[in-house]
């Protein structure tokens, strides 16, 4: 074959379509070539953004991941706490003098002066004291060590965010504010754990006290609600119109309708939320409960259109079995059609409520991105939600909740990579063949 | 043009399962089955024969109701199970599926254990009171699907592990499990292999002893097996219907005589 030249082969017609299909072939293996190199450079561009996001928010974010904190001997002075009155004792004082023993220098009993070493210390530190006191009043007369955290300023200099190398007037410490916390850390006081406040706080305006407890627990009950409302009402949809509703002009428009609504920008669904849910319906305002039906609203059409998908893969031979054998359509769907699309729905409702974790616009809308310092205590109580929490805190002027900002971002990436990986396990687990 | 023949027939046919007058079917605009009559014997094994596309599935599928499931598809005509019309308004699809039992092509058990594939048509009908009626059940459809000794010590594991031939007759001993008095086949043999459907043959000609059964073939080498009585379809036309031996032997119209002997088809 391969000697086959072109005086041979004229006229014999088997060698010209030899030759014919020689020559086109390897145009045809160049287009394939040029096509594979393009799907691998659009790959590589691809990872290559994934990476520098992921990079960037990780070289941001990982300071946020410990928080400076100082050690302090206090001595929990009777005259400053009334025992009848735990709450109203003077615990600012009492830190102030367990500070001034560092610095003798320093005229505690001035105010402007003791200021200027208490600020070391974040304003959570007085409150965490006395919290300690009221829980165990029996430490008033006792010195107790104390481990609280230090302010942002002094936060970002012990991770080398605000450098010694900056001019002095350009930094937001002075020469001696630095020289003050040197002493403290060439005492041993100061020490950088995990910042485990980020999980277990709620928000708050010091960066150095902020966390997500209250924006994790917001998100928490808004999925539940978002599922419990979507899951059932999407399924229900699903299979009347793939299994029961007659095929005419009116199943056409609810398909193409169903089909839109998925694609509807998702701030329009918070406002229809603003002013139906909260407008005449008059629910409460930045409730998790309301957030959830918003998001609610969203992932209807992602699960029917999942659902559907599902069902319709289930190979007609089983739908014709049961059929043949004396089943019911009703019987046929929910003992046959039902469980065998089940790993495809669940992966639908799965992805849908991935999409309703991340989704800002519509909570916005609804108020959820309000300040609150407590942690919800159910659906009904005012709440942040992960991606309103970010917005939050990018939002904020202060220096720490740069990297909170990006820490907060890599946790509801955690949630969002986890709920995808229970997906497929899930697809995985119950994909039976048939 | 088949007037006399049916007269004929109608004269030698005694003990009648179904009857079938003017029934024609249509999927959408295509007039699919076109006038046929046909009386089937009980305990006879009836062969449809002819080539693709010629209707004797869509035919099949009128016995029991299937092609109600085909939105497009319109059925008439007059169709009765022992003089009842099964079309009529008051007789519900599922109670005649019950009584007519089907085996489709390809072999298609449920992707559940073999116990209760065979478990599942009694189960939903209310055939069985307790534990042990459908352990009876299961055993005797399974005995007699021909499958029993194969699977009797795995009840518990899927139907769809099974062979082709095995699952295709685990599909019959489903079918025969809810008791029914007709049981049509669509071509079971299709997707077996020459000892496959020795077997499934062999229990077909068992299954004669207590049912009706009709079957479609693509082989007339099966039909002149396996069945009594034997229908040639062509284009929608049930063009000949006579004993299996007649219609191999001694054809009346020339296209059943071309089709048998591989002119067309």
């Amino acid at each position: 074959m391969t000697d086959t030249t072109p005086e041979t082969s004229g006229p014999n017609p088997s060698h010209s379509t030899t030759e014919m299909v020689r020559q086109s072939l390897a145009r045809r293996n160049r287009k394939q070539v040029v096509l594979q190199g393009f799907g691998v450079a659009a790959i590589a561009f691809a990872l290559s953004m994934l990476v520098i996001l992921v990079g960037s928010l990780v070289t941001s974010g990982y300071p946020a991941l410990t928080q400076t904190h100082v050690a302090l001997e206090v001595f929990v002075d009777p005259e400053e706490v009334d025992p009848d009155n735990l709450p109203g004792g003077g615990y600012d004082e009492m830190l102030a003098a367990s500070l001034g023993s560092y610095f003798p220098d320093v005229d505690m009993s001035d105010r402007a002066s003791a200021r200027t070493v208490t600020k070391i210390l974040s304003n959570g530190a007085q409150l965490q004291l006395r919290e300690q006191v009221i829980e165990t009043p029996s430490l008033i007369g006792e010195t107790i060590t104390i481990t609280v955290p230090a302010a942002d300023n002094y936060d970002q200099l012990n991770k080398g965010l605000i450098q010694r190398a900056t001019p002095e007037e350009n930094r937001r410490l002075n020469d001696a504010e630095i020289a003050r916390f040197d002493t403290l850390d060439a005492a041993g006081a100061i020490s950088t754990p995990l910042n485990t406040a980020l999980i277990t706080s709620a928000d708050s305006r010091f960066p150095e006290l902020a966390g997500l407890k209250g924006a994790i627990i917001g998100s928490f009950w808004a999925l539940l609600t978002c599922f419990l409302i979507s899951f059932p009402i999407g399924i229900g949809a699903a299979i009347y119109l793939e299994e029961f509703a007659p095929k005419n002009r009116l199943s056409d428009i609810i398909e193409i309708n169903i089909n839109n609504l998925a694609a509807v920008p998702s701030v329009v669904f918070g406002l229809l939320a603003l002013a139906v849910f909260l407008g005449w319906f008059g629910m409460p305002r930045s409730a998790p409960l309301v957030g959830g039906m918003t998001l609610a609203l969203m992932t209807l059409p992602t699960i029917i259109i999942a659902t559907r998908a599902a069902l319709k893969a289930v190979p007609p031979s089983i739908r014709e079995a049961a059929l043949g054998v004396g089943a019911s359509k009703q019987q046929v769907v929910f003992h046959h059609v039902l469980p065998l699309a089940m790993p495809g729905i669940l992966t639908g409702t799965i992805i849908g409520l991935a999409q309703a974790l991340g989704e800002t616009a519509p909570l916005l809308l609804i108020g959820m991105n309000a300040f609150i310092t407590s942690a919800p205590t159910g659906p009904f109580d005012s709440a942040t939600a992960l991606p309103t929490q970010i917005f939050i805190w990018a939002d904020s002027p202060e220096r720490g909740f740069v990297s909170r900002t990006s820490a907060a971002i890599l946790v509801l990436l955690t949630f969002l990579i986890t709920m995808n990986a229970i997906a497929i396990y899930l697809r995985q687990k119950f994909e039976r063949k048939w | 043009m088949n007037d006399m023949r049916k007269i004929e027939r109608e004269a030698r046919m005694t003990d009648t399962k179904i009857t079938a007058r003017n029934v024609n079917v249509f999927y959408g605009e295509t007039h699919a089955i076109k006038d046929v009559d046909v009386d089937i014997a009980d305990k006879t094994v009836t062969a449809f024969i002819g080539p693709s596309g010629c209707g004797k599935s869509t035919f099949l599928r009128c016995l029991n109701r299937m092609n109600d499931t085909i939105d497009i598809c319109q059925v008439t005509g007059d169709i009765r199970l022992d003089g009842t019309d099964i079309n009529a308004a008051s007789v519900d699809p599922v109670q005649l599926r019950a009584q007519i039992g089907m085996v489709f092509q390809k072999p298609n058990p449920f992707p559940k254990s073999i116990y209760d594939n065979v478990a599942y048509g009694p189960k939903i009908h209310g055939l069985a009171r307790t534990k042990a009626d459908m352990d009876e059940i299961v055993e005797r459809s399974l005995r007699r699907g021909a499958i029993w000794d194969e699977v009797k010590d795995r009840l518990d594991q899927p139907g769809t592990g099974l062979s082709g031939g095995q699952q295709q007759r685990l599909c019959i001993a489903r079918a025969v499990a809810t008791e029914p008095e007709v049981l049509l086949m669509d071509e079971p043999c299709s997707a077996l292999d020459p000892i496959a459907t020795a077997q499934v043959e062999e229990l077909i000609d068992e299954l004669r002893q207590e049912y009706s059964v009709v079957i479609v073939t693509h082989s007339m080498q099966q039909a002149a097996r396996v069945s009594q009585k034997t229908a040639f379809f062509h284009l929608g036309n049930l063009v000949e219907y006579n004993d299996t031996g007649l219609i191999f032997s001694n054809p009346n119209d020339e296209r059943t005589e071309s089709y048998i002997t591989g002119r067309i088809g």
